[in-house]
């Protein structure tokens, strides 16, 4: 390979290397001095005091006095002298072997060329080139195989033949939408001879809801989701909102430039909805240590340096994490430079709060259209509510005549009158008590015991709060400022004989005034009476009214006494009554006039004619509110209020600003130790990129003070951005063909590898930023109708000696499928799947055990019905204990962001797929699904298995295998039907009748056998 | 080279193919058969190792760590402070809590004095606890190191920096560097086993057992002492070993098949997964099985065959260095002796623990000294950090305890290669700071590679740009070479 790269960098880029001597530091020099001299003469070590990281630096003078570079002139230059040295105790570097004479030609070259710096090539826009010319075309059907072809023509490789259509679909389906095609599509394919049935069939793909789901799933490692908050106690979190958002936008193709600024600044745009907030939960997925004792302040810049380090990797594939402790070692970020771009981060609201506050609750979809819903059924509610009708106007006028006409409330004597406390009342002579004014004020409770007097009914109680000059602020109430809380009320009717006492139930209560939050109502139904009761302020000062109505009439004996109890709980002493009187009725039209407002009541005594226009409409409006006629119309508004309220929509943690004043000034933290703070920085982006007010956007900034995250976020976004298109057309390569164009698509600095195909790379960045307006389906459409993409991937002997890992893309890619794929189309394949989309994360079932939680009881429930079914990206993620079958096939922890996914060969994924429940439950499926739908004979049954599995028909060699196997444990099987009935059964349950233990036990094996296949883990 | 950890070596699959690319095109069935034989023959001849793995000649071939989750109290245990004890119940110092951070502490605590005594045990004459009998029996196999510091004093980023070298998530631990560097020697165990007793996993998870940015196939195998040993080692209910022996054959000829239409060398590494696979399922419930001992080993270790013990672990532990497993991990929960009740306190909850623990452990190093086994395995005992030598009162508790603390804690080391009967290192009269020969976590992480042959910067994996290692990249970490024989 050293070899081909070597042949690949020729004609990398115009000027490199040209006849006049010239040198392409990029290519010719850095990887030297990358790969032999920064480690010691770089960022952190600077031995003698030399770094060779930076052309001022490398060309100072040393402390020896000497210089290692000196521009123009070679043989000046100590770095040359000492890499060329003879005496091995002088000469550089001093392990390993010597330069070679090439490297050491083109240092030369270099110095005496002025040693330039030349930006690193990933630094430098990218730019369309001409296209290649090649020698045979047959092979191309768009520009990128022309990219590949003229390097495969350079090295004199052949590609392989295009795939077939059956392998072609399953590879695009897989890729798609992560699951494999059904046999009708399949068929569906094969059979369509137009000329366009590839591309219908990418369009069908990329227009499928699975489509959102398979790609959102590659998203999630980078946006390390999980369902936890990580670190020690790693409780739950609710954030998958934004697991339904990245789906959903995926789905709707969001631009991908729109799609980067809502996660990193959704907040701060000026038209910021729900959907814009949801987004900001990207950088929410941080972890929160809510251990005790922890320092919320360390774990919250913990946080926001793992927001600026995940922000770097995922657009701009830079590791500016060792920025944090000291410059870059090997790329050109200065120290100060990453906390100048903490500073765009660092003032969120958010510091580590276990409840992950600031938070915002947004209806689901679902949630969404059943609001809309109600709201439609309560506006045909409310106008039916309004509606005039003959009959209702008459009711409205023997109505408001009752309550004209309705007697008025009686004072009672009180016969007695004693506080719970030593507190004493004193009667007045409107009927009224007042409490004493040197009397402490603590809680209390009032007992009165009143004369009713002749006979008759009660209906209502009124309950007067009224001034007094001894009170402090005049009253009502005895706290400072003249109010009171009530808590509770109880009324019982003592026999005239003393016999009995029957308590009198309230039903409801109104009053002239209420307090914001203490509602009167809170006095009939307390929730807690240390925090809720009625009260009055800021309208202290002024006579209120409460009116308590009983549940039915109340007959009343003469003799018969009340007993009224008023109760002052408040959490706070002093809220008490200071003076009040108790009224009575009993006329059942004063209790209607009682629920209405004393100004409608004098509206309803004067004649129409004499009433204004407000007036009539307030009549009219408290009638339709309290008629009996509309009663039914009334519970059904209130029971749709009350579905209304009852939908709870999920909270999610969003980002949000402080305010201006409360803004955190961002320091350099010496070596990244937040107990350390050096200088204030103030936002700014590295000096060695393109400046801040580049970004177009409305609210452009010049950087400094004002930039803001926004303004941060449109300058990744921006395709003056040399990295962030780059970066995601690699990841999309990568996710396609295995490897990306840039192997080490974590790294695009000078650690990483070099572009195999620079100017395709540059050629689809430009395309997907510009031509395709950030189109993630377009950018996929492109790569996928290549013919390199479409190639057959199999391998000849050749083609593995020259290019083993498929740099050069001779052949079409083939690997190991990840882990929620390797669960997503067994569950398929088998009939299993669940199409549900969205919501809450889901628990298949898991080992019991695997969840052994330190301090919140929390446990593993496996879901019930479809939804242990469901597809992977679904799992509940815990962060301390992932789901182990997944975590087998190299799913990460999402602890931190996750560039690229290993893709490890182990047995324990062998125990996985062999053993794991889960694929067990899915081979007794598939074994049911053969059996009833593959036909009557066992080769018939293999193709159709085969073709369910694998998208091909087996060939003859196979179906002889498997026969074999099929006749083997069928005879197994027949002679133990224990075994048989465990076997077909066990997880799936019960078979259907008709369908034979030991024959389905059989082909549970073949299904066990066909999901384990080398191929079938694998998308070739 | 094992099978276990060919498939991810890529470099050495890569060579094979590489040396036998002439006739792979033409490759029968048959001949594939003896290709599988020649490949874990070729990456055996190389060795189990990374190339110029071990650095040196090591002393030890397998580690047992041995770590008491929650950190229990060095001064009830082996650091015996006098001085202590006379001030009990006095203030602590001012100069001592000027700028200090606790857990739970708050205002200023009070000394605590042990209430244990101390008697010197073997010819060394080494101080020991009252609570630790059976220990205080092998002191002079034993190395006690008072003076070892951390730089973390919560729980999980404490954890992770003993076991990874950092206190975040993500970073490989050290049984998994060194499986990574040094491979297994059983080509039918994982080479990374993590055992744990007390009911529940440490407080920083799976991740101490993780394999970081190393491949995953380095990262511990957790083995339960109930239930499955290993997860889904089990065949499936009414599958028997022949049904699934037919079933792996039918896999690996249609495999083969495949494989000649494509000729992708993954598809020959799987294939050898899947016989790794079938030969863990017969060799690990074996392994595992301790039922199998005879009752007067039983009886030593006071394990009990079909519980979830401590003192099974122990000999769990043994069983699997005899077999060649590269390192043994046990976690034991229940040691965070704040004091807050009868549960967590040093007069009933710490000798609960001891008498869990003390018995195995002494089991352990002589079961292993009788079988010469001792010489070549490195046991180390430890917390994740030390505890204060002031009685925590969290909310005015009567119980006795001691918050966490990081400037002091005892650890000690057996076998492999270690110098037995000494202490090394001391802490100051109260015990709050370790003041002679301070040991950091670093420190101890790079004796331990330099005790398996391994230098400690040169055992790297580059990741985000840098040489990783397990000592951590900023710091410069010491070799305590007095603590080897």
């Amino acid at each position: 390979m050293v070899v081909l790269l070597a042949l690949l960098a020729v004609p990398l880029h115009a000027g490199g290397g040209d006849a006049s001597g010239s040198v392409d530091f990029n290519r010719e020099v850095k990887p030297t001095l990358a790969a032999r001299c920064f480690k010691c003469h770089g960022g952190v070590k600077r031995k003698s005091g030399l770094s060779l990281l930076f052309r001022d630096q490398a060309t100072a003078r040393l402390r020896s006095g000497k210089r290692a570079i000196v521009p123009g002139e070679a043989a000046a230059s100590e770095l040359l002298r000492r890499v060329t040295a003879e005496d091995p105790d002088e000469r550089m570097p001093p392990d390993g072997k010597p330069l070679t004479a090439e490297q050491i030609d083109a240092l030369r070259r270099w110095i005496a060329a002025g040693a330039p710096y030349d930006t690193h090539w990933s630094l430098v826009p990218p730019a369309k080139t001409t296209l290649p010319r090649l020698r045979d075309s047959r092979d191309v059907r768009g520009a990128i195989d022309v990219f590949i072809a003229a390097s495969l023509e350079r090295e004199g490789i052949e590609a392989t033949r295009p795939a077939d259509r059956a392998t072609l679909i399953r590879r695009l389906s897989l890729d798609l939408i992560g699951l494999p095609p059904t046999i009708d599509e399949i068929d569906a394919f094969e059979n369509d001879r137009s000329p366009d049935a590839y591309e219908r069939l990418i369009d069908r793909l990329l227009a499928s809801p699975r489509f959102g789901e398979r790609w959102a799933r590659r998203w999630l490692d980078l946006a390390r989701y999980a369902d936890t908050q990580g670190y020690e106690k790693d409780n739950r979190r609710t954030i998958w909102r934004y697991r339904d958002w990245v789906i959903d936008a995926f789905n709707r193709d969001l631009a991908y430039d729109r799609f980067t600024i809502e996660q990193l600044a959704g907040d701060l745009l000026p038209d910021a909805g729900n959907n814009q907030l949801l987004a900001t939960a990207f950088h929410r997925n941080t972890m929160t240590n809510t251990e005790g004792g922890t320092d919320d302040e360390e774990f919250r810049v913990a946080a926001v340096m793992d927001r600026v380090n995940t922000t770097w990797q995922v657009w701009m594939g830079t590791t500016f994490g060792c920025v944090q402790c000291h410059s870059h070692p090997y790329d050109p970020f200065k120290h100060e430079d990453y906390y100048r771009f903490l500073a765009f981060l660092n003032n969120t609201e958010d510091s580590d709060k276990p409840d992950e506050r600031p938070t915002v609750a947004t209806p689901t979809p679902e949630q969404s259209r059943r609001i809309e819903a109600l709201e439609r059924e309560l506006a045909s509610a409310r106008e039916l509510l309004g509606r005039s009708t003959p009959e209702l106007a008459a009711a409205r006028q023997r109505w408001t005549e009752q309550i004209a006409g309705a007697r008025g409330w009686t004072t009672p004597r009180v016969e007695s009158a004693t506080a719970e406390s030593d507190v004493a009342l004193r009667a007045l002579d409107d009927g009224s008590l007042l409490v004493a004014a040197d009397a402490s004020a603590a809680n209390d409770a009032y007992t009165l015991r009143l004369e009713p007097g002749d006979r008759g009914r009660l209906t209502a109680l009124r309950l007067e709060a009224l001034p007094h000059e001894s009170l402090p602020a005049n009253g009502p109430g005895r706290a400072p400022d003249g109010n009171f809380v009530l808590s509770g009320i109880a009324v019982s009717v003592v026999l005239a004989d003393g016999s009995e006492e029957r308590l009198v139930e309230l039903s409801r209560a109104r009053a002239d005034f209420e307090q914001k939050d203490f509602p009167v109502a809170h006095v009939l139904s307390n929730p807690d009476v240390a925090r809720h009761g009625w009260a009055v302020h800021p309208q202290a000062g002024k006579p209120h009214e409460a009116v308590f109505v009983a549940s039915s009439p109340v007959e009343l004996a003469a003799g018969d006494r009340l007993v009224v109890r008023l109760e002052h709980r408040y959490g706070q002493p002093e809220f008490t009554l200071g003076r009040f009187r108790v009224s009575i009725t009993g006329d059942p039209a004063r209790v209607a006039a009682g629920d209405v407002p004393p100004a409608v009541v004098q509206a309803a005594s004067r004649a129409p004619e004499e009433r204004t226009a407000e007036e009539s409409a307030e009549l009219e409006r408290v009638f339709r509110e309290l008629a009996p006629e509309l009663a039914p119309v009334r519970a059904r508004i209130a029971a749709l209020e009350k579905e209304r309220a009852s939908i709870q929509p999920p909270t999610t943690p969003i980002l949000r600003e402080l305010p201006a004043d409360r803004r955190r000034t961002t320091h350099v933290f010496t070596r990244g130790s937040f107990l350390d703070p050096a200088e204030a920085v103030e936002p700014g982006v590295p000096q060695a990129m393109h400046a801040l007010d580049d970004a177009p956007g409305d609210r452009g900034s010049g950087g400094g003070a004002s930039a803001d995250r926004l303004a941060m976020a449109r300058w990744i976004a921006s395709p003056g951005n040399p990295l962030t298109g780059r970066v995601a057309v690699n990841r999309v390569w990568e996710q396609l063909f295995g490897i990306g164009l840039v192997e080490t698509s974590e790294d695009f600095g000078t650690q990483g590898t070099l572009p195999t195909h620079p100017e395709l790379l540059d050629w689809l960045a430009v395309r997907f930023t510009g031509d395709f307006a950030w189109s993630m389906k377009r950018l996929l459409r492109e790569i996928v109708t290549s013919a390199a993409y479409r190639r057959s991937s199999a391998a000849t002997p050749e083609l593995l000696a020259r290019d083993p890992k498929n740099l050069l893309l001779a052949r079409g890619p083939r690997l190991r499928l990840e882990a929620e794929m390797v669960r997503d189309q067994s569950l398929a394949v088998s009939g299993l799947l669940s199409s549900t989309m969205f919501g809450p994360s889901v628990m298949p079932p898991q080992p019991d055990g695997v969840w052994q939680v330190v301090y919140s009881g929390d446990s593993w429930k496996t879901s019930p019905g479809a939804d242990k079914y469901r597809r992977g990206l679904y799992t509940f993620w815990r962060r301390t204990s992932p789901y182990p079958s997944m975590m087998a096939f190299d799913a990460t922890s999402r602890e931190y962001c996750t560039i690229r996914r290993l893709r490890t060969n182990t047995p324990l994924q062998a125990l996985v797929t062999l053993n794991d429940p889960v694929y067990v439950e899915a081979a007794q499926a598939l074994a049911r699904r053969i059996v009833r739908e593959g036909g009557r004979d066992v080769a018939s049954r293999l193709r159709y298995a085969f073709r369910l599995c694998l998208g091909r028909p087996p060939v003859d060699l196979e179906i002889e295998r498997l026969s074999a196997l099929v006749t083997s444990e069928l005879e197994h099987f027949r002679a133990d039907a224990d075994a048989a009935h465990a076997l077909a059964t066990s997880e799936l349950g019960p078979a259907p009748e008709g369908l034979d233990h030991a024959e389905l036990a059989a082909w549970t094996v073949v299904g066990n056998v066909l999901m384990n296949l080398d191929e079938f883990l694998t998308k070739g | 080279m094992e099978p276990l950890f060919e498939s991810l070596r890529e470099t050495t699959r890569r060579h094979f193919f590489g040396q036998c690319k002439v006739g792979i095109g033409a490759m029968a069935l048959a001949s594939l058969l003896a290709e599988e034989r020649r490949a874990v023959a070729a990456s055996r001849a190389e060795g189990s190792a990374l190339p110029g793995l071990p650095h040196f000649r090591p002393r030890a071939k397998h580690v047992i760590y041995l770590h008491m989750a929650g950190s229990p109290p060095q001064q009830e245990l082996f650091d015996h402070k006098p001085a202590l004890k006379k001030h009990d119940g006095q203030p602590c110092p001012a100069e001592y809590l000027e700028g200090e951070r606790f857990a739970f502490i708050k205002g200023t605590p009070r000394l605590l004095g042990t209430p244990y005594e101390f008697r010197p045990h073997g010819r060394s004459g080494t101080l020991v606890s009252e609570l630790l009998p059976n220990i205080s029996r092998c002191i002079d196999d034993i190395a006690v190191v008072k003076s070892m510091h951390t730089d973390f004093f919560n729980h999980a980023p404490a954890q992770m920096f003993l076991h990874t070298g950092v206190q975040r998530f993500g970073n490989p631990s050290m049984g998994s560097w060194l499986v990574y560097g040094l491979g297994s020697e059983n080509r039918n165990l994982p080479g990374f086993v993590v055992l744990v007793s007390g009911g529940k996993v440490p407080s920083a998870g799976k991740s101490v057992w993780g394999s970081g940015f190393l491949p995953t196939i380095y990262q511990g195998v957790q083995c339960r002492s109930s239930g499955e040993p290993v997860l889904y080692l089990g065949d499936p209910r009414g599958m028997s070993r022949d049904v699934r022996r037919r079933s792996l054959d039918a896999i690996r000829d249609l495999n083969r098949i495949r494989y000649e239409q494509h000729l992708d060398p993954e598809t020959v590494t799987r294939i050898g997964q899947y016989e790794m696979a079938f030969r863990m399922q017969m060799a690990v419930p074996g392994a595992m099985d301790i039922a199998r001992e005879p009752a007067h080993v039983l009886e030593s270790y006071g394990a009990s065959p079909g519980g979830a013990s401590f003192a099974n672990n122990c000999l769990l532990a043994r069983r699997l260095v005899e077999q060649g497993v590269r390192f043994v991990q046990l976690f034991d929960w229940g040691w965070d002796a704040h004091g807050t009740g009868k549960h967590d306190d040093i007069i009933h909850q710490l000798p609960k623990k001891c008498g869990e623990t003390d018995r195995p452990i002494a089991a352990l190093i002589e079961d292993l000294k009788n079988r010469g086994l001792l010489d070549d395995t490195l046991i180390v005992w430890s917390g994740e950090f030390g505890r204060t030598p002031m009685n925590e009162k969290r909310n005015n508790s009567k119980f006795l305890g001691r918050d966490h603390h990081p400037h002091a804690f005892t650890i000690w080391m057996a076998g492999g290669g270690v110098r037995g009967g000494i202490t090394h290192g001391e802490t100051d009269e109260l015990g709050y700071f370790a003041a002679e020969k301070k040991v950091h976590v670093h420190d101890l992480q790079a004796t331990i590679l330099h005790l398996m042959g391994i230098d400690h910067e040169k055992l790297t994996y580059r990741f985000m740009g840098l040489d990783q290692r397990l000592t951590g990249v900023t710091r410069e970490s010491h070799v305590q070479h007095e603590l080897i024989a």
